[in-house]
């Protein structure tokens, strides 16, 4: 009877418990934006991190010298009223703010913004700040001119650095005195921006908290505080979205998205700035011959095959750039799905009955929600049907990319996230002497001639169609099949307005209002 | 007995130092390259062999044990590799979150574990005992992270009874004395965040106990049937003792000296870091950041945990084999 009498007591206690801990927190919750995401940010230097969870925080709290039209990957002014390009493309001469303060009160001006950048550049960076050399690589030096005014000398033209500018990573202006106080930036941890929001606190594991700057020089946020809570499990995230007890939530699985709209949240779904592709290894035999990549792409249906493996999440990449970016260029088109063509290109070379190597990762990616696993598995079976004999070896992703760097296997796969919305970035990939970069090891002189008239040419037609010739020619030489480009996907509750995730993939807290 | 504990922490040093030699040489071994990890998808070759070198992973590998061996003696575990913070200070600030939930669920599995396990032996072979035990089978074999979803959906979803993830509200700011909510909740006395925090622990810890209780219930069962057929027992049925009296008193007692053990080695492993359910519940612990540590090959965070881990372990176990001592007087230590 005792142990029955426990067992009440402790019912009653679960109950009471329940009712208390929902009526706790309503009180604050008109005022506060909860955004539920899957990890805690690596940190919130933007010098020393390179992930999406950093990212999302760091975009509200921190501001660029430019940044990105709210709704496209176009660039505007920030930090930077304006900007003026030298002839040779080699002096930016940026005019800076005025009147604007950090979070920490320090002065923004000239000074504050080349500390910023120059303890990024050599011979003051280190080697584990991921985005350094990517968005500065090709800075010469950097000049603190007047006051409010920061010139920066390039080695070489770049069209891409104003874009680089814009970025989350590396490219934000910190304050000076809060990098001063420690060598490996205590910014990661208190992050000290001129942003929107300001930081209040990081529970480890638990949530961020940021807060309205009311100082802000720009539009002032519309709601008050914003919640990062850290839910780990994406169905667990679902399941508080159902709960109505957050009012966002990245990583939205595609088999939950039913049960949450019936719940009232609204889907957030836009197209993503990523690429997932299979790769030949065209360093040596057997796909260095191009009529074997031709029969091998024309053996695949990728429409098919993208509408079953992502369930209508994906689309069907046709090219190596998203469609919505500059240079993407809508005529080209890789081989056509055609197995009978295949067979015959390979009686033709003699590759009937071919046994091939296909290398993959175990795990989902962002661009990849099925697995690299699932993929090769599902490209296997087009290509048995054209009589080639594909075996696979998988790895986890870590090793993975050591295996692709050292041009292991005959077709690999991978992909690519966009990261400052310039052609260049993607279609940079096929020139790089990296193999871990160009994991197809393509070597064209034609191209690599294309991609160094496209990076200095200034944004326009005649830049977007460098883009699209360079883009022809992957489909032509057919290094590269493209399979698809993931779509962003988020629940955001019934109340709120304006959510939007931006191409670079961050929210921007500011805009979001909530009834 | 202070002679016993005494060498039984003395051992506690080459056990330790064991563990970290096993684990410092597996990371190394069997994980892929932290280097490339931290990175990410820009790094080049070269910018990972000059950080690999930059990180002293090109030393031998005696050179960089021995550079953790003089950080270990002094309490420091290192530094993360991806956050640069101090391992020692997030393995301490995510503890109290493993312990509380662990704590909470031992509790719970020695409740209603030991209570059905009772039932059933008393009432052998009749239908109580029947859906006890089917209980406890479906206890073991109900994979944890899908009860906990379960349970999320019903109490939390559907119902609306309970809170779905976390610790506390996540609008709520906690006191910060020991890291146990509960406890700092009550000393602060916030009344209103002791009962949202204890709400949030009611389905993780069902969730976390279910497969204790059910291996205390099973234990349980058999230890006091073994039990009941004893002569001291025969002899107190034939004194004319009540049931309770001979089932409490006499057969209970003993018959818990194995399901301590039990206890023990569950609270022990339920120490370690209970993944899936930290996973499931967003449970802020240390078995989501090792698990973590382990899939990025962040070496000084998995060797520091598996510390911490090991420790608790051998700690735990030195205090139930010391409880044995007070539960059987027959038990002497020297």
């Amino acid at each position: 009877m005792r142990g029955l009498r426990i067992i009440a007591i402790l019912c009653a206690f679960a109950v009471l418990a329940g009712c208390s801990g929902q009526g706790a927190g309503t009180s604050s919750r008109s005022d506060t934006f909860i955004y539920a995401q899957g990890a805690d940010p690596r940190g919130l230097d933007p010098a020393f991190v390179d992930d999406g969870e950093s990212a999302m925080v760091m975009a509200n709290v921190y501001e660029g010298l430019t940044k990105y039209n709210d709704k496209t990957t176009a660039i505007e002014p920030s930090l930077a009223t304006s900007w003026d390009v030298s002839a040779d493309g080699l002096t930016y001469v940026f005019q800076l703010r005025q009147g604007v303060k950090f979070h920490d009160g320090s002065p923004f001006n000239a000074e504050a913004a080349k500390a910023s950048i120059d303890r990024q550049l050599p011979p003051n960076d280190t080697s584990n700040m991921p985005y350094a050399e990517f968005t500065f690589g090709y800075v010469k030096s950097i000049e603190a001119t007047s006051e409010y005014v920061l010139t920066i000398y390039l080695t070489q033209p770049c069209t891409p650095f104003l874009a680089n500018l814009a970025m989350t990573l590396a490219a934000p202006i910190a304050s000076p005195t809060a990098i001063g106080k420690s060598a490996t930036g205590n910014l990661n941890e208190n992050p000290v921006g001129t942003g929107p929001y300001k930081f209040v606190s990081w529970e480890k594991g638990v949530s961020v908290k940021i807060t309205r700057n009311d100082d802000y020089w720009g539009e002032k946020a519309k709601i008050k505080n914003v919640t990062y809570q850290i839910i780990p499990e994406n169905s667990s995230r679902s399941a508080a979205m159902m709960a109505k007890t957050i009012d966002a939530m990245s990583g939205l699985d595609a088999p939950d998205v039913a049960a949450v709209r019936d719940s009232g949240a609204q889907i957030f779904e836009a197209d993503g700035m990523n690429i997932n592709y299979m790769a030949f290894n065209v360093t040596r035999e057997p796909f260095n011959d191009p009529k074997l990549r031709e029969a091998v792409i024309r053996a695949i249906n990728v429409e098919e095959l993208v509408s079953s493996l992502y369930l209508g999440y994906s689309m069907t990449a046709y090219s190596v750039l998203p469609t919505f970016m500059p240079g993407y260029a809508p005529s080209v088109k890789p081989f056509a799905y055609d197995p009978e063509a295949s067979k015959a290109l390979l009686k033709e070379i003699g590759k009937e009955g071919l046994a091939i190597d296909i290398i993959t990762y175990s795990n989902p990616r962002p661009y990849n929600s099925a697995t690299g696993t699932k993929l090769a598995e599902a490209i296997q079976g087009y290509l048995a049907q054209v009589g080639i004999t594909a075996s696979i070896t998988q790895y986890d992703w870590a090793d993975y990319k050591g295996k692709v760097a050292q041009g292991e296997g005959d077709i690999c796969f991978y992909g690519w996230i966009g990261d400052n919305g310039d052609p260049d970035n993607f279609m940079n990939l096929l020139d790089d002497k990296d193999r871990s970069m160009n994991v197809s090891g393509y070597n064209n002189p034609e191209y690599h001639d294309l991609i160094l008239e496209a990076v200095s040419a200034p944004n326009g037609d005649a830049r977007n169609a460098l883009y699209g010739e360079m883009e022809a020619i992957v489909a032509r030489d057919g290094v590269w099949l493209p399979i698809s480009h993931a779509r962003s996907m988020a629940a955001y509750g019934a109340n709120v307005s304006n959510f939007f995730i931006h191409p670079t993939g961050s929210i921007f807290f500011s805009q979001i209002t909530k009834s | 007995m202070r002679k016993y504990i005494t060498k039984r922490l003395i051992m506690l040093v080459p056990v330790l130092l064991g563990v970290s030699i096993i684990v410092f040489a597996v990371m190394r071994a069997f994980t892929a390259d932290p280097a490339a990890s931290i990175l990410g998808q820009h790094a080049t070759s070269a910018q990972i062999a000059e950080l690999r070198n930059k990180l002293g992973l090109n030393d031998p590998i005696y050179v960089q044990y021995w550079n953790y061996f003089k950080g270990m003696i002094r309490g420091d575990l290192g530094t993360s590799l991806f956050t640069q913070t101090k391992v020692t200070d997030e393995l301490l600030g995510r503890f109290p979150a493993t312990a509380e939930l662990a704590i909470s669920a031992i509790i719970f599995a020695s409740i209603f574990g030991v209570l059905v396990g009772v039932i059933s032996a008393v009432k052998k072979n009749t239908a109580l005992d029947y859906a006890g035990m089917f209980g406890a089978l479906i206890g073991v074999s109900i994979p944890i992270f899908w009860l906990g979803i379960m349970l999320i959906i019903l109490f939390g979803v559907i119902l609306g009874w309970l809170p779905v993830s976390g610790r506390l509200d996540i609008l709520m700011t906690p006191p910060k004395i020991t890291g146990f909510l509960l406890i700092d909740t009550l000393i602060t006395g916030n009344i209103d965040m002791f009962f949202d925090a204890l709400a949030h622990l009611v389905l993780p810890t069902v969730a976390l106990g279910m497969y204790s209780t059910a291996i205390i219930a099973r234990m349980t069962r058999s230890s006091v049937l073994e039990t009941l057929q004893q002569d001291y027992i025969r002899t107190a049925w034939a004194k004319g003792l009540a049931e309770k009296a001979v089932v409490i008193r006499h057969a209970l007692r003993n018959a818990l000296i194995p399901v301590a053990t039990v206890i023990g080695l569950q609270l022990g492993s339920l120490l370690g870091g209970a993944v899936l359910t930290e996973t499931v519940f967003a449970w802020p612990g240390i078995g989501k950041y090792t698990v973590d540590a382990i899939t990025k090959s962040d070496y000084p965070v998995v060797q520091g945990a598996v510390l911490l881990v090991a420790f608790i372990f051998v700690t735990v176990n030195l205090v139930v084999d010391v409880l044995y001592a007070f539960l059987d007087p027959r038990i002497k230590y020297s």
